[in-house]
């Protein structure tokens, strides 16, 4: 009941309003309209593809740029840590060297000293060869020049400087052999 | 009668593809008074029918080729109208929001035709207010349905809707239309 209220209602409204003013079409108007959309779509197409490529070539070269620039980053990272493991070897390797040098030097060292004497036995044999030459001497004075009393003065001083040693000993030998000499000198004489 | 016009509308869609344009000029001919008519109540007595009804035919002259026969072309057409009729009064709402002053309003609203016969004005003016205030998605239903006096079946085609939806839709229209009118309609 409503529904048939409103319709008639809106329906006299209708036509108290009346009809639109007589429209005529005008084709030729929309023949143009339609051209004209139909160049702008073109050339909306073609401005839409120049922007896409363009907007692809910018983005690929800013793409290739951004790649590079990021390359060029990971090698000057890897360049900077290679440098800093090559140091580092470097630096062990000084160390080795200079570890090994002192080695070799310690050894080098080791031998010259174990190459030296022992000074207390180059004094020994000094000390029994200036013997010796004292003792020498005075048997060349006691038999060869028969400089007796020299040599009982040389034998002495041996055994007084020498007194240890085996020459202190042929020493005090050759002086016994001189007071045994001059003993059976004198009892030859005597008789 | 609905076969004939169907398979006539197929032979002027074929004539028209096959570059015939006088096909269009035939479909303007026939249908360009409905079209204005339809444009005229959905706007809101009276609107830019003139251009709104030249924006449908570029419309349909450039949508044709891909006009597959599913339906009538009326019923293309009055889809296409009521499209054309949203972005128009969207774009009216626009303007008047920005640029119009208080006049250019009052203006509108007191152009309508001369020859009324069945209401006064002040009655008319409510009527229109209260179909004006209706959101499109109620006022295309009630025009199509009440004023052009379409079938449930086309109406839902022409609006892209369910029957149900439709119902739906006419229910709440009425019922706002019935709380703005409710004076006007005990009479």
């Amino acid at each position: 009941m409503t529904e048939d209220k409103i319709k008639n209602l809106l329906q006299k409204a209708d036509q108290t309003a009346g009809g639109p003013v007589p429209v005529s079409v005008d084709l030729s108007a929309v023949h143009r309209r339609a051209n004209r959309r139909h160049v702008a779509n073109l050339a909306f197409r073609i401005t839409a593809a120049a922007v896409v490529v363009t907007a692809l070539g910018t983005w690929s070269y800013t793409a290739k740029k951004t790649r590079d620039r990021q390359r060029i980053v990971a090698l000057e990272t890897q360049i900077k840590q290679l440098r800093t493991q090559t140091d580092a070897t470097l630096n062990f390797i000084r160390e080795v060297l200079e570890e090994d040098r002192k080695q070799r030097r310690l050894n080098e060292l080791r031998t010259q000293l174990a190459s030296y004497s022992d000074p207390l036995q180059e004094i020994r044999k000094q000390v029994d060869k200036t013997a010796f030459i004292l003792v020498y001497q005075a048997n060349r004075m006691y038999r060869e020049l028969d400089q007796k009393d020299s040599a009982i003065k040389a034998y002495n001083r041996v055994i007084e400087l020498f007194p240890q040693s085996r020459w202190a000993e042929e020493a005090r030998q050759r002086l016994s052999e001189i007071q045994n000499n001059q003993l059976n000198n004198s009892k030859g004489d005597l008789i | 009668m609905v076969m004939a016009g169907t398979i006539d509308d197929e032979l002027l869609v074929k004539q028209f593809n096959q570059g015939n344009e006088s096909a269009f000029d035939r479909i303007v001919e026939e249908h360009s008074a409905d079209i204005a008519v339809l444009a005229n109540r959905l706007l809101g007595w009276p609107g830019d029918v003139e251009d709104t009804v030249q924006d449908v035919f570029l419309a349909a002259f450039l949508g044709l080729k891909k006009f597959r026969c599913e339906c009538s072309i009326k019923t293309w057409l009055f889809t296409i109208t009521i499209n054309k009729c949203r972005s128009h009064r969207y774009k009216r709402m626009l303007y008047l929001r920005f640029f119009s002053q208080p006049a250019d309003k009052a203006s509108a609203v007191g152009a309508h035709a001369k020859g009324k016969t069945q209401m006064d004005d002040e009655t008319f003016h409510r009527v229109r207010r209260a179909v004006a205030a209706l959101p499109p998605k109620y006022r295309e239903p009630v025009v199509l349905r009440y004023l052009q006096e379409l079938g449930t079946d086309e109406t839902a085609r022409i609006l892209d809707i369910s029957k149900n939806a439709l119902q739906v839709r006419l229910s709440r229209a009425r019922e706002r239309l019935r709380q703005d009118l409710a004076e006007l309609i005990a009479q």
